[in-house]
């Protein structure tokens, strides 16, 4: 009985060795004999129990390879028929448009805005926010612009209905003070964020905008060192070789100010109506922190110094992308926002 | 600011390109936003050469035309038909050759070309002055002396005047240069710093004004609070003319209009000095007396341009014997007492008025005169008599007359130049540069701040008195810094920085990922006005605390956002304009509100889906978006983010039509569903929009409390097992699920819906049929048949019972 049963399986062996496969049809049917769900190699797992028990083992092992052999075989063949490209596997046509999504993408001023916080957090450089509706101790007084200084005609303030003593921030300079009353120095932050002047909306001005604030307070902090972070930001910002000058400005809450240039990206030098044909634009202001606004949060100004800087968000992304109009950024407009859908940061 | 470069030389004898000058003033400070070549005619004249008129013939075919033959000193004797009636042989004229470029005084500039008219060839053009810019004559050619050599070009035989106009962005702090000396003072200490040149700047010639004895002016100043000095003088015997041609062209360079003799005088020392003076007209001041005082509130006054204003106590008035207002202090001139034609002695007042104070009310008025701009920034109390005398020698020159009164000087508390102590350890601390000591005594002595004495350690400075905004050391040094030159700070080598923890959850990181994510889920971020419009809120809305704000230049933006999803709506509208109708977007913003007295700015990340959920395409006819859209996106969201849901109930916002909330820490996290037609209609969106609205401070809260903690990996198999349920209609998706989880305890992992039919035949009317899946697993053990089918057969009692369901076998 057991002979009769080997044999059974060595013939089914020699069968799946020879099964002449040349087409789909001919693997579907070798599958379906030797490895569909009602295979003849079921027949002989039932057959085990009539095998010699001194011989099971040994069926054991052939009935295993039988079905390796079928498997293997069925692979190989399976593989071979494809590569043949016989015309038993639709080659899609690849040139049809695949896909079906929408695509989505980041808005260029939060691009620009990243960029630079990534560069600033780079050295070290922490993101605090500060409140858009404050009041006039942090965004003037503290800032030392008391009430009657011309700099305040820098800004036209929005202020609060029924309550003139709040309004909302003309700079994140306001950012500043918030973090200096804490009180815990050294100090070294970025504060991005949304400032607003009450102006008549233009291609070149609107009533709101983002900027960058920074600002380092600690012991020994020098305009040199000012200098230094600036320039590194410029050049990380826009390229390694852009001519970058810093010239004396004014700002209240500074002492000494200035104001960072670029040479124009749009005319590259020469100049144009961008640069009012001078070949240089500005790209944010800065300076030491005036001994007054470090008084006035409460800080030690004989030991102090430090230094601070704001950068126009719009402005940079401007210049970055050459879009000539202000507004396009807050309209939102598809046709717009569409061409930025590439950009990493 | 303009300032003039021919005038700045009249007290700088420098022979720089203005472009250099330019660079050296923005270098020091004094930002040079605009240079302009400023030429007396336009186009410089250039190309235009002497002819001698050889013969002048009638033109055949026109008869008011000639054909003349000119010799211009080149090889060819020129052929020109030439128009004017007065041309003739022998005489000298202009000549425009083929390829000049003509700048007549009225119309285009065009360029001459070879012609023929009538017939005739024309090499050129004989010209006329206006054809060439120089006046309006236009009744025949110009006609030069007969001594003038042919082939000399003609600006050589024509003066003209050339000057560039250097427009100065002027800081508020800069009360020194305000004026052409003051610009040239401090150019001439960066030039002889920073270029190691030799300038000396050469003041007016002093003074030689002397006080008369005839008719005077009383004075009287009643508020030295706002008046810290008060110097005026009377002359007589004037004649109102024309001013001198130097200082027309002085004026007429950056601008100023000129008036008269008078006027005139007062506005050149404004421009060369700083110091605004006013002429009043002697003979008007009533009771030839000046009293320097505020008036009641609402006094009427008429100005200069002939506009009566309501004064405020607050503002500062010249007034008459009869207290009657002359003049706003600082600020303009009244009508009543300015100076006509038939001015024959005036009252000439230089004084230092209170910066605040002016400004205040040169605000008020609106009235942001040339003069009130200088008295605001800080005018030099000690330069007020020097001015003034100046002033009395350049009227007396061209009007004549004499110095009837006395010097008035009322300065009862004389001003005092600043001292302060300079630390050289402080220069160098708050620089970051070693600057020697002597370069620091060079720099001081070009800026004309005086050393008073010094030590190893530092020096004690004075600071001149027109230099006001200086009044400390942080200031001196930046007036070293300034003329030093920035250019000159080395970049450090190495950077100093403290050490700054970041916050966790680091809030700023997470809005971008989170921002990264749905960008790549195919939602585009935009960045929408948060100064919006109050209409969008009713009545009671605006009530719950609006910001409301005063006096916006936009009309319609007079309020800051309640609801992010009017800005959301306003660029749908925008792009549906467009014809942009599939959109996905998403914003991060605030709202705003007050709140028992306090600002509250709550950050918002909202989604907005509508149009098709997907593009035209091949494949399947895109859906509508529906608001499994946004319930998807806010799915993966909180999935990526591994929130944890603990509630989930219907959302009863009037903006929306339906919605659901979803809580997390017992806390609304978000809310999404379609907003409601009156909420679209306002903006004209066309609907249906799907819209999600994320709180970002409960995310973050969300965020901090989650931890990670590897579990190991489950090597046990999974079951699965599939239901399908005959349920009402009403019986939502939740109650299964839920029920099931809640059946299956530890070891039931997920429930999923995986088909939907509805038939009212088969099914029966209001019957809907779920094929739900199960899938089980346990952790520690592989679960056997009979574990999984306990909890199977319990929960299909619960849902036959509970839910009244039908089991389809």
């Amino acid at each position: 009985m057991s002979a009769e049963i080997f044999d059974k399986a060595n013939s089914l062996l020699a069968e799946i060795e020879a099964y002449d496969i040349t087409d789909a049809a001919s693997l579907e049917a070798f599958r379906i004999r030797f490895l569909g769900s009602k295979n003849v190699l079921k027949g002989l797992f039932a057959e085990m129990r009539n095998i010699d028990p001194d011989r099971k083992k040994e069926f054991g092992l052939l009935v295993n390879k039988v079905k390796q052999a079928a498997a293997g075989r069925h692979e190989t063949m399976s593989g071979s028929l494809s590569s043949t490209s016989s015309g038993a596997v639709d080659v899609p046509d690849m040139s049809l448009p695949a896909g079906n999504r929408h695509a989505g993408g980041r808005h260029p001023l939060t691009v620009v805005q990243n960029r630079m916080v990534e560069i600033f957090g780079r050295l070290g450089f922490a993101v605090v926010e500060g409140p858009e509706i404050d009041d006039d101790w942090h965004n003037f007084t503290a800032l030392n612009t008391p009430e009657d200084h011309p700099a305040r005609d820098m800004q036209d303030t929005f202020y609060v209905q029924l309550e003139p003593a709040m309004m909302l921030r003309t700079q994140t300079s306001s950012a500043q003070a918030h973090e200096m009353e804490k009180g815990e120095l050294p100090i070294r932050i970025i504060s991005p964020g949304r400032v607003y002047r009450n102006e008549t909306i233009s291609a070149r001005a609107h009533c709101q905008f983002h900027q960058v604030e920074g600002l380092y307070i600690a012991e020994n902090v020098s305009f040199a060192d000012l200098k230094q972070t600036l320039v590194y930001f410029a050049k990380e910002m826009f390229h390694a070789d852009i001519k970058v000058r810093l010239r004396p400005s004014f700002f209240p809450f500074t002492e000494p100010s200035a104001e960072m240039d670029i040479t124009c990206l749009i005319c590259g030098g020469p100049g144009c109506t961008v640069c009012k044909k001078t070949g240089w634009v500005e790209i944010l202001g800065c300076g030491m922190v005036d001994p007054n606004v470090l008084e006035n949060c409460g800080i030690d100004s004989e030991k102090y110094t430090g230094f601070a800087f704001g950068i126009g968000v719009e402005r940079t992304a401007m210049l970055y992308y050459q879009v000539d109009d202000l507004r396009l950024f807050f309209e939102n407009d598809m046709r717009f926002l569409k061409q930025f859908r590439s950009v990493l940061q | 600011m303009k300032i003039s470069y021919n005038w700045l030389k009249d007290y700088l004898a420098i022979d720089l390109p203005a472009e250099e000058v330019a660079e050296v003033l923005t270098q020091i400070g004094l930002e040079v936003e605009g240079l302009e070549k400023q030429t007396s005619v336009e186009g410089g004249l250039e190309g235009l050469v002497v002819g001698h008129v050889l013969s002048a013939e009638q033109h055949p075919n026109a008869d008011r035309l000639r054909v003349t033959k000119v010799d211009v000193g080149a090889e060819e004797v020129l052929d020109i038909v030439c128009g004017a009636p007065n041309v003739a042989a022998g005489q000298k004229v202009v000549v425009a050759t083929v390829g000049t470029m003509l700048y007549p005084t009225e119309g285009e500039p065009f360029k001459i070309k070879k012609g023929k008219i009538r017939g005739e060839v024309s090499m050129g053009m004989i010209c006329a002055e206006d054809e060439i810019g120089l006046g309006h004559e236009h009744d025949g050619i110009m006609v030069l002396p007969a001594e003038v050599k042919v082939g000399t070009p003609v600006r050589e035989v024509i003066e003209i005047k050339e000057d560039d106009i250097i427009e100065i962005d002027l800081t508020p702090n800069r009360s020194d240069a305000t004026c052409h000396i003051g610009v040239a003072k401090d150019l001439a200490a960066a030039l002889k710093i920073a270029k190691g040149l030799d300038v000396q700047v050469k003041m007016p010639e002093a003074a030689k004004a002397t006080a008369g004895s005839g008719a005077s002016v009383d004075v009287v100043v009643n508020r030295t609070d706002l008046c810290p000095r008060y110097a005026g003088v009377v002359l007589t015997g004037l004649t109102v003319k024309e001013s001198p041609e130097f200082i027309r062209e002085r004026l007429e360079a950056i601008g100023v209009k000129t008036i008269n003799n008078i006027v005139d005088v007062t506005n050149f020392i404004l421009h060369e000095m700083g110091q605004p003076l006013h002429a009043f007209d002697a003979d008007k001041i009533k009771g030839k007396k000046i009293v320097v005082d505020a008036l009641p509130q609402d006094t009427g006054f008429v100005t200069l341009d002939g506009d009566e204003r309501k004064l405020s106590e607050q503002d500062l008035i010249i007034c008459d014997a009869d207290m009657d207002g002359m003049c706003i202090a600082g600020v303009y001139g009244g009508l009543g007492t300015g100076v006509t034609d038939s001015t024959t002695s005036i009252f000439l007042e230089s004084a230092c008025f209170d910066a605040g104070n002016t400004r205040r009310t040169s605000k008020r008025h609106n009235l942001r005169t040339d003069a009130a701009m200088r008295f605001e920034k800080g005018v030099d109390p000690n330069g007020c008599v020097i001015a003034l005398k100046r002033a009395v020698d350049l009227i007396l020159e061209s009007a004549g007359g004499v110095v009837s009164s006395e010097f008035v000087d009322i300065y009862p508390e004389p001003i005092a130049p600043k001292e302060i102590r300079l630390k050289y350890r402080h220069v160098t601390r708050l620089l970051g540069i070693d600057i020697p000591a002597e370069e620091i005594r060079e720099i001081l002595a070009a800026l004309e701040i005086e050393i008073l004495s010094s030590d190893e350690e530092s020096m004690l400075v004075r600071v001149p008195s027109n230099k006001t905004d200086v009044y400390r050391e942080a200031d001196v040094i930046e007036e070293i810094l300034r003329i030093y030159g920035i250019d000159r700070v080395p970049l450090p080598a190495t950077i100093q920085s403290s050490i700054a923890y970041e916050q966790k959850p680091n809030g700023y990181k997470v809005e971008q990922q989170i921002s990264d994510f749905l960008a790549s889920r195919g939602l585009q971020e935009i960045v929408a006005p948060s100064v919006s419009k109050s209409k969008y809120y009713s009545e009671e809305e605006q009530a719950g605390g609006m910001v409301s704000l005063l006096n916006s230049m936009n009309s319609e933006l007079d309020a800051m956002r309640m609801e992010m999803c009017y800005s959301g709506l306003e660029v749908i509208h925008r792009n549906q304009n467009h014809k942009n109708n599939d959109l996905a977007l998403f914003e991060f913003g605030k709202t705003y509100r007050k709140e028992e007295g306090a600002y509250i700015e709550t950050r918002h990340l909202t989604c907005y889906i509508c149009g098709r959920a997907a593009g035209e395409n091949w494949k399947e006819q895109p859906a509508k978006a529906d608001f499994y859209d946004i319930k998807r996106t806010v799915d993966e969201l909180v999935a990526r983010l591994g929130l944890k849901i603990n509630a989930t109930e219907p959302c009863e916002e009037s903006k929306f039509v339906y919605g659901m909330l979803y809580k997390s820490q017992n806390r609304p996290l978000v809310k999404f569903g379609r907003l409601a037609e009156p909420v679209l209609k306002k903006l004209s969106v066309k609907g249906p929009v799907f819209y999600a609205e994320f709180d970002v401070k409960q995310i973050m809260s969300g965020l901090k409390s989650k931890k990670v903690k590897f579990a190991g990996l489950n090597k046990f198999p999974s079951m699965r097992r599939d239901l399908a349920l005959v349920i009402d209609e009403q019986v939502k998706f939740e109650s299964i699920r839920a029920m099931g989880m809640k059946a299956g305890k530890h070891i039931l992992q997920d429930i999923n819906l995986f088909d939907i039919f509805q038939d009212e035949e088969k099914l029966g009317v209001g019957k809907k049929s779920y094929s739900v899946s199960y899938l089980f697993q346990d952790a520690k053990k592989t679960l056997k048949d009979g574990d999984v089918d306990r909890v199977m057969n319990k929960l299909m009692k619960q849902y036959e019972e509970q839910l009244g369901a039908i089991i389809r076998k």
